[in-house]
């Protein structure tokens, strides 16, 4: 989207929230943080404060599921860095468990393709996905979800002032991705060393952990860098052995776990023996549940690393709590599989280089996240 | 508040007076109900179950379930009317109003609240009023749990909100009517409103009781939607979910609705029961995950404190107790357990030392029991939650009834809830045309 279209759109903002946050997320595309390279705006689907603002109200509003009880952010919720830091894997309508991890919204306007297994092609197609699935949001059809939107009184007006016309599946879409596209995250520590040339923004940890990062880990071979911004991803998929792990442990699974009560308190529990009306944890394949190609078992697609410290638990599974311990995954050279990515190798790192990559990886955090925060809550949860 | 007081002084002296003064028990209610309602003259004659619709039982639908216990009608033990509302709202906790005439149930899951006529005709309740706008009146409070009944209002305890869905949550209160009044969100170390203990405060939610005359209100802690709507064999296995759970007690003022101490008691501390004695200033809860009875007691400063005083069965096998009934003579405390579906008698005569005494294996798996106020009649329901009841070929859905005589208890009669094509029996309220001599009664 070309500079002056965006500050035209800056200049004529208007729209159901609050005019200046709406501003503000122009302007951060307009001119991305620190770190980021330029955002790209599908060019018919142009950003105006009017989108941004309806998308957020979209975005909070839990009656766009089939028992009006979730929204997009109860999955990605904004003080929990755009994904749900209070479980492995989030929970769909009436409590149906879902088998992978919640990726964050943060800077997704990046994103060369959609989901964990890269099924979807842009912001404004993936939205159907969560919105239609039965696990998810539960919108029995396509219609009774935009008869949900045009029956509430406060969206009067709102799609007409926004795309010229009433809701349909096309303006649902492109509202829902403006407002994605604008939670953008940099100007973090790191950026301001590396990108920025202030030589105290980060300490000497995470200045020993980017070298480990570029050097002898390997990190930056799928969470790539550039010259002058860093996404910290090269956008592909890869077996790293964490899908392979629930396979071989469904396989060893006893009928009892060891669950922590409390903290300190841990004991044996006996599993019930089905799913207790949950969706049960299946088999996930990965890539190859939607290619139907065995080059591509088990392989998940590269996440961004900016404001890694804030999006626990990790991996596409969530089944990893800290960042040490996927730094200490790596280091033990992923799990093996016949399938394994080539570039997962065991790596020669000591405990303090695994402290190192972890300071590094805590450097990421955006400058921005409460404004983020801010705006997000901005609107009204929808009810 | 000073009639609130007055009114609260008047109706426990009256129960006391009631008891002392017969010799023998002769009026009959639930125990563990607010001190405001009205108490029910005679025997309880008719059980409402508040029923979580089930897949492939009937109508798949949440109900409320109406059994007649009239031990002189043609129908003693049978079900005689259902009232389905429609659709899997995971159906959890009823309560009724002070004057009795309403029954509150509400929904964990969506958030609703069906209000149902239980006077017009007490063997047939029926929908008066259905709030659909919870969480937008109350600002983002959801899934109500408790209905505890002050004088011509009611008390909601809700688990989760509308931001997260984790534990963070609040206390909503209502008019009898139905009409929105006020929303006390629970503490949380960020806003503690004034109370102390930061350090324990946690935001969560789960039920409410009251100690009217020193002013105090006590609530408790469990967890937030995404893990009690979640199944079990997940949250169990993950550790971020464990976390998640309720270690935290609060003291509140009665009369401002303010928060005053925050307490340590930790392992989901769910059912709050104050002893009834007229200088009994303690209360009791059951610490769900951890299966340890706590003691809520004010010290020699007046200062409250939490202390756990039983572990009840094996600690490495933990019961994970759903529910627990206080006898009227504050002597005994019924403990009901979830995982081994066994009731236990526990001796609280010394609150700070209780023993068990007694126990019986009622079924596969119980969560609520609930007792007449003498104490020899007691009903004891099935179900936990949607997602963490039994679903191996052990498990049943039921109410069943027992007398109990001081040494054994004996099933009156049984319920399958399942073969009735009714759902999972939860929470169960007691009715009587007695309560009700200004209304004409329908057939008795």
């Amino acid at each position: 989207m070309a500079l002056g279209t965006l500050l035209g759109a800056l200049a004529a903002a208007s729209a159901a929230g609050d005019e200046d946050v709406d501003v503000r997320a122009l302007a951060r595309v307009a001119a991305p943080p620190l770190g980021l390279p330029a955002v790209p705006v599908p060019a018919d689907n142009p950003l105006t404060a009017a989108k941004v603002a309806l998308g957020r109200k979209l975005f909070f509003d839990r009656r766009l599921s089939h028992n009006r009880t979730m929204s997009c952010a109860m999955c990605h919720i904004p003080e929990q860095g755009f994904t749900n830091n209070e479980v492995a894997t989030p929970v769909g309508v009436r409590g149906r468990s879902l088998p992978r991890n919640a990726p964050t919204t943060y800077n997704v306007a990046y994103q060369r393709s959609m989901f964990h297994d890269a099924r979807d092609t842009s912001l404004e197609n993936q939205i159907f996905g969560p919105l239609l699935s039965p696990d998810e949001m539960a919108n029995p059809s396509v219609g009774f979800l935009l008869e949900t939107i045009a029956g509430a009184p406060d969206y009067a007006g709102l799609f007409e002032a926004a795309f010229g016309g009433p809701v349909d599946v096309i303006k649902l879409g492109q509202a829902l991705a403006s407002y994605q596209r604008t939670v953008l995250s940099g100007n973090s520590p790191f950026d301001r060393w590396h990108f920025g040339g202030e030589s105290d923004a980060v300490p000497d940890a995470a200045r020993r952990g980017y070298a480990l990062f570029t050097g002898k880990a390997g990190c930056v071979a799928c969470h790539a860098l550039g010259e002058r911004d860093a996404l910290f991803t090269d956008h592909g998929l890869h077996n790293t052995g964490i899908g392979y792990v629930l396979v071989a442990g469904r396989a060893e699974r006893k009928d009892a776990v060891k669950v922590e009560l409390m903290p300190g308190v841990v004991v044996p529990m006996k599993l019930k023996r089905g799913s207790g009306g949950g969706a049960r944890r299946e088999k996930d394949l990965g890539r190859m549940g939607i290619t139907d190609d065995p080059r591509d078992l088990y392989a998940f697609k590269t996440p961004s690393l900016r404001n890694v410290a804030l999006t626990a638990p990790y991996m596409h599974d969530g089944s990893l709590r800290t960042l040490a311990d996927v730094v200490r995954f790596y280091r033990d050279g992923g799990t093996p599989n016949p399938a394994l990515d080539p570039l997962i190798r065991p790596l020669d790192l000591d405990d303090d280089e695994v402290a190192a990559l972890v300071a590094f990886l805590e450097s990421l955090t955006g400058d921005d996240v409460d404004e983020l925060t801010a705006d997000a809550r901005s609107v009204a949860v929808g009810n | 508040m000073q009639n609130v007081l007055s009114k609260a002084r008047t109706t426990i002296g009256a129960l006391i007076l009631s008891l002392v003064g017969h010799g023998a028990p002769v009026v009959a209610d639930e125990t563990c109900q607010s001190p405001y309602m009205t108490p029910i003259k005679g025997q309880e004659e008719f059980v409402y179950v508040w029923t979580l619709g089930m897949d492939g039982v009937g109508d798949e639908s949440d109900k409320l379930v109406t059994i007649d216990v009239r031990p002189d009608s043609e129908t003693y033990g049978k079900v005689i009317s259902t009232y389905s509302v429609g659709g899997q709202h995971e159906a959890h906790h009823s309560g009724l109003s002070d004057d009795r005439r309403t029954l509150w149930a509400g929904t964990l899951d969506d958030s609703q609240l069906y209000l149902f006529d239980i006077a017009t005709d007490p063997a047939k309740p029926r929908l008066k009023k259905h709030i659909t706008d919870f969480v937008e009146a109350s600002g983002g409070a959801t899934g109500p749990h408790t209905v505890f009944a002050l004088p011509g209002r009611v008390l909601i305890t809700a688990t989760s909100n509308n931001r997260d869905h984790g534990g963070r949550s609040a206390l909503v209160e209502y008019t009898n009517d139905g009409d929105y009044v006020a929303t006390y969100w629970i503490p949380t170390p960020d806003n503690m409103q004034g109370a102390t203990g930061k350090e324990f405060a946690d935001g969560y939610n789960y039920d409410v009781r009251v100690l009217p005359r020193k002013n105090i209100m006590l609530t408790s802690s469990w967890t937030g939607w995404s893990n009690y709507m979640r199944d079990s064999n997940e949250v169990l296995q993950d550790a971020e979910a464990m976390k998640r759970w309720g270690n935290s007690m609060t003291i509140w003022n009665l009369h401002t609705r303010q928060p005053l101490k925050v307490l340590q008691v930790p392992g989901a501390p769910l059912e709050v029961r104050w002893a009834l004695g007229e200088d009994h200033n303690y209360a009791f809860t059951h610490a769900s995950l951890t299966s340890k009875l706590w003691l809520i007691y004010q010290d020699d400063k007046g200062e409250w404190q939490a202390k756990d005083v039983l572990t009840v069965g094996d600690p490495e096998n933990p019961t994970f107790p759903g529910s627990i009934v206080i006898t009227n003579d504050d002597r005994y405390l019924w403990w009901q357990g979830i995982a081994d579906g066994t009731t236990r008698l526990i001796d609280v005569s010394d609150p700070f030392h209780p023993k068990e005494i007694y126990k019986k294996k009622i079924g596969a798996q119980i969560n609520m029991g609930s007792s007449s106020w003498d104490g020899s009649r007691i009903y004891f329901t099935s179900s936990a939650l949607s997602k963490w009841d039994r679903d191996d070929e052990q498990a049943e859905q039921f109410l069943r009834a027992y007398t109990w005589d001081g040494k054994e208890l004996k099933q009156s009669f049984s319920v399958d809830f399942v073969a009735e094509g009714l759902g999972r029996a939860h929470q169960m309220r007691f009715g009587a045309h007695s309560l009700y001599s200004d209304v004409q009664t329908a057939q008795r």
